[in-house]
């Protein structure tokens, strides 16, 4: 009896584990690929296979914040390379079918939280920036790190 | 009261909702590390290798020097990024002149006088391949920076000094200027 309750009860966590279960994943890094130095280049959050893309899991209906820690620069070594991220540069879409192309959301601005409901296909989220290479900018490869926070509101 | 089951079951029940409690609190916030990448080529550089050199000059006498004159073409050396696009612009003077100012020659540069060239050749009389007697006020469009695995392009300029007939004897000189940046392609 013991045995069984202390497995019921177990079962129920685990269940309850899962009920209130929630993800953000990475499914695409911001990629700018091949810069020149002194040149410019902007990502367009609707750009397949080079803006960032993330997809939060969840339950249907429930509504979610998301907020960004975004960077200023991306480095390697001790050099910098300014990057920005404009008030528009993010999208949502909470449809059954996402599209990055004519996200259902557009034009958000990823300094600022955002809040939204997780459609029936989840919550995909896009972003682009632009990178700002000095004239005399160190050849490498630059890296750094977009970090997303997704929280239940409750509602 | 209750019987040894009972309060079984009320401590795990009571653990079952302070369990419960905490899966919420934990999962209620989630956080995923992204990051953004780029790879920066290297930076343009460019370096006049050798002066457009006419030597000795006399008066009335124009004198020409082609651009794939080895030892008399002016020769500027551009390295960056192998097989990126380039824009290139020359500022050409009109006239070379006394250390003083004193005296001024006219210089000339025709349509064909530049050869650029995108191998690995850098020697102004054994052209390899890219951009033959070019306008060197008018540089073509689509230069790139060598190829896939030459990471340097040459210029060859050539040109034509005017001396006049009662032109003071000295050394005159000039500057050529090469402006050179990447375009993005």
């Amino acid at each position: 009896m013991k045995n069984t309750l202390k497995i019921v009860l177990f079962c129920l966590l685990v269940l309850s584990t899962n009920l209130f279960a929630q993800n953000v994943t990475v499914n695409n890094n911001l990629t700018f690929g091949t810069v020149y130095p002194g040149i410019p280049k902007t990502i367009s959050k609707t750009t397949a296979g080079f803006a960032a893309e993330f997809y939060i899991s969840g339950i249907a209906g429930n509504e979610i914040t998301i907020d960004f820690a975004l960077p200023t620069y991306m480095n390697i070594g001790s050099s910098n390379m300014q990057v920005i991220f404009q008030e528009t540069d993010c999208a949502i879409d909470t449809s059954a079918t996402p599209d990055q192309s004519n996200p259902e959301f557009n034009n958000l601005d990823p300094w600022h939280t955002l809040t939204y409901r997780i459609g029936s296909n989840g919550l995909y989220v896009w972003l682009g920036g632009i990178l700002v290479p000095g004239l005399s900018q160190n050849e490498g490869s630059y890296s750094t790190n977009i970090v997303i926070t997704v929280t239940y509101t409750g509602n | 009261m209750f019987n040894n089951l009972d309060l079984k079951i009320i401590r795990y029940f009571i653990l079952f909702v302070a369990g419960l409690t905490m899966t919420q609190s934990v999962s209620a916030q989630d956080v995923a590390n992204g990051s953004a990448t780029a790879n920066v080529q290297a930076a343009l550089a460019i370096v006049n290798t050798q002066d457009l050199q006419f030597g000795s000059v006399f008066q009335g006498v124009a004198k020409s020097v082609t651009n794939n004159d080895a030892a008399a073409a002016g020769i500027f050396t551009i390295t960056g990024a192998a097989g990126a696009g380039i824009s290139a612009y020359l500022t050409l003077p009109q006239y070379l002149a006394t250390p003083t100012g004193f005296d001024r020659m006219n210089i000339a540069f025709r349509t064909n006088d530049l050869t650029i060239d995108s191998t690995l050749n850098t020697d102004p009389s054994a052209f390899g391949a890219g951009w033959l007697d070019v306008d060197p006020n008018n540089l073509p469009t689509g230069l790139v920076i060598g190829s896939d695995v030459v990471s340097h392009t040459m210029l060859f300029l050539g040109g034509r000094v005017l001396p006049s007939v009662d032109q003071s004897a000295g050394a005159y000189s000039g500057n050529i200027i090469v402006t050179v940046a990447y375009n993005g392609t």
